[in-house]
């Protein structure tokens, strides 16, 4: 999966869970201050990330760092990169 | 302390017919049913009705999103229902002491579309990592009155009486009650419920559905009808705004009419079958606490939802309660039964024809069904002025529910 196809992955989920306008979906954008999600988007986040990306992530710890779209991008590619390394 | 007078200052409707009062009420001049054959419907094995009321949702995005997350179609049918009403009361909640407002809503459970979604994404693989966060707040039982209360950002009581298709009464008895002790001083109040196959299911197995017209839905439910084979379930929500007499009368409130009597009881014999004369006693204790006699009373606005059994029972009781003077009418034919709504949306559409003057009769009831015979039963528009309604509402658990309201002398 392409950096490319992280990023659209994600955005789109921000449009169609959040209702997010795709202009203010920019790498630095911080979820919470900048977006506007809560605590409880954040639960609804997961699961439409587990969803997209066929990935579970609901209890690694790295999801807590998370603040801006581009540490969402980066944690994905990382969860890809760590299966294909167990796969290959 | 002397319990204060309470009356209905707004009304707030989402129907089979649409948003508003105006569309609901413009149905029932033209007589229209807003039944129809449900698409899908006939992938549920065993179901054997396969018509419905439904509502189209619209215009549910004006709700900001993080006040509708937590809302099933049932709770956004009850926030839209909410604006309307305060709009019509002339509230501006801005004005108001937020603890002293709240909100009684019933319904038979929370989101029936919900509750199905969850179990279906839940339980293929018992994995509950596919549901969502505020998947639970739509599906539990007080979830209309809730969210109402988040969306109106309200802090007074939030109660939600769930009593099937009595919910929307209870609701307002409840509401009164509130009002008249002097602890809130406005609340909105009434039903909520949602059409699912799910939930006609359930009066399905009992054979209480109509199953016959599933080739000609305009044509059911029938009311007091010899043709009638059973109910068609609807869905919406309707919800009155009440508030103390001298509060109204000096901000210079429209005021409906006022609640002057109330009754709730039980049959104690049956689940699920209604019974004459739990019925008359609840309607004889409404209108003693309304202080009238049965001859007072300008119209009976029944529960009559077009079963065999139900239908029977209650104009047999209001035959022993009224004779055959009083007119009766029900309004299921119209737009089906909307279940823990119907009480609320019934008593809207009362509310109106006391204020328009006008009676609008028993849709369906093209001859009146032996069994339910010897009372005034309203066949076409009466009219004529309405100063005491009765307000009839029934469920299964064999709850019974009489409202009375008589219009504001002045």
């Amino acid at each position: 999966m392409t950096e490319q196809e992280i990023i659209e992955k994600t955005n789109r989920v921000f449009e169609e869970a959040f209702e997010i306008e795709a202009e203010r979906l920019v790498p630095d954008a911080h979820i919470f201050s900048d977006l506007g999600l809560d605590s409880l988007d954040i639960v609804d986040l997961i699961v439409a990330l587990q969803k997209s990306f066929g990935v579970k992530i609901r209890n690694e710890e790295a999801v807590r760092d998370i603040r801006t779209l581009a540490d969402i991008y980066r944690f994905i590619a990382t969860i890809k990169q760590d299966e294909a390394a167990k796969q290959g | 302390m002397a319990l204060k007078r309470v009356v209905i200052t707004g009304l707030g409707v989402v129907s089979p017919f649409g948003n508003g009062v105006a569309a609901l009420m413009s149905g029932l001049a033209a007589g229209r049913s807003a039944v129809r054959r449900m698409a899908g419907w006939e992938e549920y094995v065993g179901l054997q009705s396969l018509v419905g009321a439904p509502v189209e949702m619209i215009d549910e995005k004006r709700i900001p999103r993080q006040k509708r997350r937590s809302m099933g179609r049932m709770s956004i049918f009850a926030a839209q229902a909410a604006d309307e009403a305060l709009l019509d009361a002339g509230l501006d909640l801005a004005g108001e002491d937020r603890w002293r407002v709240g909100c009684v809503i019933g319904s038979t459970m929370g989101s029936a579309k919900s509750i199905n979604d969850a179990f279906e994404l839940m339980l293929p693989d018992k994995d509950l990592g596919r549901l969502n966060s505020t998947q639970f707040f739509q599906c539990m039982s007080h979830t209309a009155a809730v969210n109402v209360a988040q969306y109106l950002e309200i802090n007074g009581t939030i109660m939600a009486p769930a009593a099937a298709c009595a919910s929307a009464l209870h609701a307002i008895g409840t509401g009164r009650d509130l009002i008249r002790l002097g602890r809130q001083d406005v609340l909105l109040c009434g039903g909520a419920e949602e059409l699912h196959p799910t939930v006609t299911g359930s009066f399905d197995i009992l054979m209480a559905t109509s199953a016959g017209y599933n080739d000609r839905p305009e044509l059911t439910p029938r009311p007091f009808d010899r043709d009638r084979d059973g109910l068609v379930c609807g869905e919406g929500c309707a919800l009155v705004v009440l508030e103390d007499y001298d509060r109204a009368v000096r901000r210079g409130a429209k005021i409906y009419a006022e609640i002057t009597g109330f009754c709730t009881n039980a049959n104690g014999l049956h689940v699920s079958q209604s019974n004459r004369e739990s019925m008359v006693v609840c309607m004889r204790q409404a209108l003693a606490e309304a202080g009238i006699a049965p001859a007072e009373v300008d119209y009976i606005n029944a529960h009559a939802t077009a079963t065999l059994q139900g239908d029977q029972e209650e104009a047999e009781a209001i035959r022993d309660v009224f004779g055959a003077g009083v007119p009766v009418s029900s309004l299921k034919g119209y737009f089906g039964h909307t279940l823990g709504a119907s009480g609320s949306i019934e008593l809207a559409a009362a509310l109106k024809m006391m204020e328009n003057g006008l009676i609008h009769p028993t849709l369906h009831l093209d001859n009146v069904a032996d069994d339910c015979a010897g009372i005034r039963h309203v066949t076409a528009p009466i009219k004529g002025e309405l100063r005491t309604i009765v307000k009839n509402g029934f469920a299964f658990g064999g709850i019974n529910a009489t409202l009375v309201c008589r219009k504001v002398a002045g």
